[in-house]
């Protein structure tokens, strides 16, 4: 069963018309004894890489893939790393991406297909005088 | 944000699946964002006291 509905599609598909950037879902899971949450996020990734051409989902295993993970600062999953046109955009996404995460992950594909983060000139000035590095975890639940 | 600059890292995490940080960080309303691991924003902050407050924030990542 879809967990989208038609509606839902309709509207993401929508949201997603003007991407301009190749966008790539790193989908870090495992196979054998992971949360059932990571079933749920796969299916939500491929409903919504069917909405458009330009996004793909790469599936890494997080177990075997441990190197990768590392790279990417992936310490529990499942987890999303949004990638654009091959590079890290350091947009990252932990646990299944519905409810809130779900509108957060179709705003970081839009910001990351497009040229644009939509901040106002005055916050991309304050965010380019960050010298130092920010880690920044935002947490959401899924109502 | 993170977009903007290659020194910023954001993370959105699910709370209810991930107890352990939930309990870490004290989560009991959200959103919430932690930043660098201690400086707390709570709630959903205007863009400009957002940034204002990451871009200001506490010690190194």
């Amino acid at each position: 069963m879809a967990l989208l509905s038609e509606n839902d599609r309709q509207a993401v598909r929508g949201h997603l018309a003007n991407l301009t950037h190749r966008v790539t879902l790193l989908f870090f899971t495992q196979t054998i004894a992971g949360p059932e949450t990571a079933q749920i996020a796969k299916q939500i990734l491929n409903e919504l890489a069917g909405l458009s051409d330009k996004i793909t989902i790469e599936e890494v295993n997080f177990i075997l893939e441990r190197d990768r993970a590392a790279t990417y600062g992936v310490d529990k999953i499942p987890a999303i790393v949004v990638m654009k046109d091959g590079g890290d955009t350091r947009m990252r996404f932990f646990g299944a991406p519905s409810g809130y995460e779900f509108m957060s992950l179709i705003e970081a594909i839009i910001i990351a297909g497009g040229d644009d983060s939509g901040l106002k000139p005055e916050s991309k000035e304050l965010i380019a005088g960050v010298t130092k590095p920010i880690d920044l975890q935002v947490f959401v639940t899924p109502t | 944000m993170a977009f903007e600059s290659p020194n910023i890292r954001a993370a959105c995490v699910e709370a209810t699946e991930f107890m352990d940080l939930t309990r870490k960080y004290r989560v009991t309303g959200v959103p919430k964002t932690i930043v660098n691991g201690t400086g707390e924003i709570l709630g959903a902050v205007p863009e400009d006291a957002f940034v204002r407050s990451v871009v200001t924030a506490g010690p190194d990542a």
